[in-house]
């Protein structure tokens, strides 16, 4: 009964959450429904015993992409009249969009491969069994290609951010502190020893 | 299905009313400080610090494409991160094909990391 | 110990209690959820009451280091105790204080901001075991929730920088974001060595993982870690000598340059939380947490008081960094921010992956006495 409470009251801070991701004008306060949006949606996950996935959906998504996401977005000018200049021009080309976006999730519902018919239903066992070490065993056994194959694409996201992103050949007035941490007294100070040279008179 | 959500919620229950509380407690803080503290607002203590002179322009300013590449960096290493929790503690289960599986993937991030290191895209100036 | 004093409450206070308010339908509910309140409460009380008292501490110490002597004025009922009444009339001072609002701030965000930088930060003693039984969500994944509550930690000096718009409290923000998340890339990788070596993510048995004695601790095998784990907490927690992104000399106070009075002590009690917690979790991870150091020593381990597990040793482990931090600030001048930067990027995080895999080389090959 309980559940079904917090299930509903997560469900619908979800919806409300993305609904003002798309309607909010001020793309800081959109960004920050994002992440309402993702905590809601990884409580509901958690309500579905994903423990690990719910929680690594706000370690990655919240915790890193969204910091990204502000960063970009602090950053525009929130003048927003020239941003909606274009719009009536746009019109078209984004209701198009919206529409193979629809008959896309529309599809979910009748394709053969998403009817959820063949797959097996979800019976968890009754212990208490580590969410987990179960993926970890699933991952590193049945599905370690893929993984691999993720590996590789992080490294060509590496890649792809740097040559993107760095600019080199510009004058660069950089300073090495592993050279500076690693000076001696022994290299800046010499110690000399020499008589007073103060007169008698 | 029933009573196994249920043990999700008494292990999560505590920790959704603790996350409750803090951000309540937080509120609380600021609404005590507001009521209790005065407010004598005037044009000059409204304004933004800006070391005795008249803010000259706006204070959200573009900076330096950098930073970009650190988050994008963090995302990615973060990602990372994700992919060895499982791997640490299913370890001693899945022995040593999972063990030379993670570090074959170690290996790949080793490369992207020495990559960036040779690139310059670590150093700040 | 602890949870006997909370079978106790439950029996005698909170169960007769629920028996005469709550109708005979929700009583179990009701009772449970009493239970889990007076848990917070009992975390929640020490916890601000520490917080409070470390800023003391802080004063005081800082103040012996430097041959001065600190608060020593403030107590209470006419003695002056050391100055012992002085965080608690600091605290009625910011009480009393304005809260500014910059005209050109962004007024949600600018409320919201704070209480998103000190949620996270109290939220995240939800997993911490203080003894062997005593934790208020005991729930598997503890080490984990903890990663991603404090990678929460960002959000509160971003939206500060940005809603208060103002140039310096914007730099000090931008800047302050790009070496949280820096350390806490090293940080996470510091947190897969211990999950390695501990083969849970449950700090409860991250705990057991370590027992049998001091030689046992984590400390040893993962002793690069510890360091690089500590180091990067300061770091994370913006403490000197990683604290440009308040630097009082070229930017002021950094992100939270345009908030005052309780405003302000919000975003320090966060600072603060967060520093006990670093040192829970680095005594949690490293140092055995509650486990006992004369654990497994030929005579001290027969001792029946000393030899004891409890939360008494989690507090000498934690009072221990949290000196540690006051100590870094007394002693070292502020880094550079490109030093900062190359510290995390270009030391700790090869360090964290060599040693990743060193210690899976070691849990594969059940090296004593770890991991046999």
């Amino acid at each position: 009964m309980i559940t079904q409470y917090i299930f509903y009251f997560f469900a619908a801070l979800l919806i409300i959450a993305a609904g003002m991701v798309v309607t909010v004008r001020n793309p800081v306060h959109a960004a920050l429904f994002l992440v309402l949006a993702f905590f809601s949606t990884s409580a509901v996950w958690l309500m579905l015993e994903a423990e690990f996935l719910a929680i690594v959906l706000i370690l990655v998504y919240v915790g890193a992409v969204m910091v990204l996401f502000l960063f970009v977005v602090m950053m525009l000018d929130i003048n927003l009249v020239p941003m909606r200049e274009g719009f009536a021009r746009f019109l078209p080309v984004g209701i198009i969009i919206a529409l193979l976006m629809a008959i896309a999730m529309g599809s979910v519902f009748t394709a053969i491969y998403f009817n959820g018919a063949h797959l097996d239903v979800v019976t968890p066992t009754a212990t208490d069994v580590n969410n987990s070490r179960e993926l970890g065993k699933l991952l590193f056994t049945e599905y370690l290609y893929p993984f691999e194959i993720a590996g590789a694409i992080l490294l060509v996201a590496i890649v792809a951010a740097i040559s993107l992103t760095l600019r080199t050949g510009r004058s660069k007035k950089t300073q090495d502190p592993s050279a500076q941490v690693s000076v001696k007294r022994a290299d800046r100070v010499r110690m000399v020893k020499m008589k007073s040279e103060k007169k008698s008179g | 299905m029933q009573e196994l959500s249920l043990r999700m919620l008494e292990n999560y229950l505590p920790i959704l009313i603790f996350i409750s509380i803090t951000l309540v407690m937080g509120m609380g803080f600021f609404i005590v400080g507001y009521v209790l503290g005065p407010s004598k607002p005037d044009s000059e203590k409204m304004s933004p610090y800006e070391c005795g002179f008249e803010a000259f322009e706006d204070a959200r300013m573009k900076f330096d494409i950098r930073y970009y590449l650190v988050a994008i960096l963090f995302i990615i290493f973060d990602l990372e991160i994700a992919f060895f929790f499982p791997w640490a503690v299913a370890l001693r289960e899945v022995g040593m094909v999972g063990f030379w599986a993670m570090m074959l993937f170690l290996g790949v991030l080793v490369i992207g990391f020495i990559y960036e290191w040779r690139k310059g895209a670590l150093e700040w100036e | 110990m602890l949870s006997d004093i909370f079978q106790w409450i439950q029996g005698s206070i909170l169960s007769p209690l629920v028996n005469l308010v709550v109708p005979e339908l929700f009583q179990d509910e009701a009772l449970l959820l009493l239970g889990i309140l007076v848990k917070i409460v009992a975390i929640l009380i020490p916890l601000l009451l520490s917080v409070a008292y470390i800023t003391y501490a802080e004063r005081k110490i800082i103040g012996y280091m430097q041959c001065r002597i600190g608060p020593n004025r403030v107590g209470f009922f006419g003695y002056k105790l050391l100055g012992l009444g002085q965080p608690i009339a600091d605290a009625f001072k910011l009480i009393f204080k304005e809260i500014i609002i910059p005209s050109g701030a962004n007024k949600t965000l600018f409320i919201i901001a704070p209480v998103l930088s000190f949620a996270p930060s109290i939220a995240a003693w939800a997993v911490i075991p203080f003894d062997d039984v005593s934790v208020l969500a005991d729930i598997n994944a503890g080490l984990l929730y903890i990663l991603a509550l404090t990678s929460l930690a960002v959000y509160g000096v971003i939206i500060a920088g940005w809603a208060s718009n103002s140039k310096y409290a914007f730099l000090g923000a931008i800047r302050s974001a790009a070496q949280i998340i820096s350390y806490e890339i090293a940080m996470g990788f510091a947190l897969v060595c211990v999950l390695i070596a501990a083969g849970s993510l449950n700090l409860g048995e991250i705990i057991e993982a370590q027992s049998g004695s001091f030689l046992h601790w984590f400390w040893i095998p993962l002793f690069p870690v510890f360091l690089v784990y500590f180091i990067s907490g300061v770091a994370e927690t913006n403490r000197a000598p990683f604290d440009v992104a308040e630097g009082e000399s070229e930017i002021v106070a950094g992100f939270h340059v345009e908030y005052g009075g309780m405003a302000f002590s919000i975003f320090f009690m966060a600072e603060y939380a967060n520093m006990i917690m670093i040192s829970v979790l680095t005594s949690i991870f490293f140092l055995g947490g509650w486990l006992s150091p004369l654990q497994g020593v030929p005579l001290l381990g027969s001792i029946p008081f000393l030899s004891d597990h409890g939360l008494i040793w989690l507090l000498m482990k934690t009072s221990l960094f949290l000196f540690c931090f006051l100590w870094f600030r007394a002693t070292f001048p502020r880094y550079r921010y490109d030093q900062i930067m190359r510290l995390g990027w270009k030391v700790f995080l090869p360090i964290t992956i060599v040693w990743i895999v060193i210690i899976s080389i070691m849990v594969v090959a059940e090296i004593p006495p770890w991991f046999n």
